[in-house]
């Protein structure tokens, strides 16, 4: 059963891959931008059983990995994502006010967002790899949570209406 | 119980194989590498169709940050703006092209720089807390690791990876930058390190010489010319750290090159057989005389009624 929703879950993982690298990271957002497939994997951890939220964070930490500008080393992100994404669906799944609540999903993804970035900078940090002054670190962790705001709420219903399809929940917004 | 263990054995199997990852990549496996390279060649067309259709409105987010700063320079566009109105846009974005090739070439030139030029194609994400750039050409246009790369104004960055067909550059405004640095005219050296941003930290390497601002940052060179060739144009000093305490004197620097802008640039295969010193200091903005009339009155000896 979950060979079939993975296997159609890779393409999807993989198109949202594409956009990010292809078209979302050329556009200079002020304040960091978005990372449109963190906000997609942290999305479908809040829906997803534990099991299955730690595979969705393996899988879009190792694609982020893969990106050339990935600025730590291989396995990193992989290992943070796996990490939170198993770590959101513990907190989140079963929990209708959070499932059931589009508010409550896109709190649920902000926050997450932020604290996995927070966790990149200081496993990053402990691993030697330079990230620029503290103010521009805080400038720019802060950018990417403003638009995490304004961006997860206009793909939630696109996110949350690929996991129902996927994984028959009824968890579509 | 049960669905419990095996999502726990699942848990500990995926944390391994990151753990097993990072372990690899860190010791330098080229298994990883070829994992990146791999995914770098089959991103590089996608990267060239996104930049050839948001080529237009790319920059659009970074010049309304910068709109309040550069309010003269904006109107200066405007009136540059209205004349082009007439080109087609395609033939707007070519001419910006050629014109930071034709800076290139000159600065290349003068230093007798042997260059290859390059299209950015993608800018790096900052989910990474990295300034990189994409470019159009790699390891099949004779480009290797640790090349300096120009734009039009100076240093733009150095080649951090090569690929095929492409190239990751490190920007110069990257965190983890740093390059030799001497001012124009003096043997002063320093080491110019990014800041995330247009700006740099200046550490001067001999507590006994001085830096003042407005002085002018040469790139001072590696052995064999790499990374770095000698004499590439870094920035200027915007400010100097007088602390008392301190070692050696430290300084702001503004690069020349901006970086949220940068649509050519050029990769040096070789540099100059000698050091081309001073030659590449930018010319001092003209200021442009302002015609004054003095009125000289003579007071009448008598009143006029």
């Amino acid at each position: 059963m979950l060979t079939r929703q993975f296997s159609i879950a890779v393409p999807i993982f993989l198109t949202i891959y594409v956009i990010q690298e292809a078209f979302v990271s050329q556009i200079r957002l002020p304040g960091g931008g978005f990372s449109i497939l963190l906000i997609f994997a942290l999305t479908w951890a809040v829906l997803s059983e534990t099991e299955v939220a730690a595979v969705i964070g393996f899988a879009a930490g190792f694609l982020m990995d893969l990106s050339q500008t990935a600025a730590g080393p291989f396995g990193q992100w992989t290992l943070i994502m796996l990490l939170a994404g198993y770590a959101i669906s513990y907190i989140g799944y079963g929990d209708d006010n959070v499932q059931s609540n589009a508010i409550g999903i896109v709190f649920f993804v902000v926050i997450a967002n932020l604290l996995v970035e927070i966790a990149y900078v200081a496993s990053g940090a402990l691993l030697g790899v330079p990230f620029g002054s503290f103010l521009q670190i805080v400038i720019t962790l802060f950018g990417m949570s403003i638009w995490a705001i304004l961006i997860s709420p206009i793909l939630l219903p696109i996110f949350t209406r690929l996991h129902a399809v996927i994984f028959d929940s009824r968890s579509a917004l | 119980m049960r669905n419990g263990g095996r999502a726990r054995l699942l848990l500990v199997t995926l944390i391994v194989t990151s753990l097993f990852l990072i372990t690899l990549d860190l010791r330098g496996v080229k298994v990883i590498d070829g994992f990146k390279q791999g995914s770098q060649t089959i991103m590089s067309p996608f990267q060239r169709a996104g930049s050839a259709v948001l080529s237009p409105v790319k920059s659009f987010f970074s010049d309304v940050t910068h709109l309040g700063r550069t309010r003269n320079q904006i109107e200066k566009l405007q009136a540059e703006n209205a004349n082009l109105k007439s080109k087609l846009i395609n033939r707007k974005n070519a001419d910006a092209q050629l014109k930071q090739l034709k800076g290139i070439l000159d600065l290349a030139g003068t230093a007798g720089y042997k260059i290859v030029s390059a299209r950015v194609i993608s800018h790096g994400s900052s989910q990474s807390f990295s300034q990189t750039v994409t470019i159009d050409i790699g390891s099949n246009a004779g480009i290797k690791k640790n090349m300096t790369v120009l734009s039009q104004y100076g240093i733009a960055g150095v080649v951090k990876d090569v690929y095929p067909t492409t190239a990751l550059i490190q920007l110069a405004s990257d965190p983890g930058f740093r390059i030799g640095a001497r001012i124009a005219g003096t043997q002063q050296i320093g080491i110019l390190t990014g800041r995330g941003t247009r700006s740099a930290g200046l550490q001067l390497l001999d507590n006994s010489t001085t830096v003042k601002e407005g002085d002018i940052l040469l790139s001072r060179g590696s052995i064999a010319n790499r990374p770095f060739v000698p004499g590439v144009p870094l920035g200027y000093v915007t400010s100097v750290d007088n602390s008392a305490g301190a070692v050696a004197q430290t300084a702001t620097i503004h690069y020349y090159t901006n970086f949220s802008t940068l649509g050519v640039v050029a990769v040096v295969v070789s540099g100059s057989s000698s050091n081309p010193g001073d030659a590449l200091v930018p010319a001092k903005p003209r200021v442009t005389p302002i015609p004054t009339v003095t009125v000289f009155v003579t007071p009448s000896p008598s009143p006029t009624k």
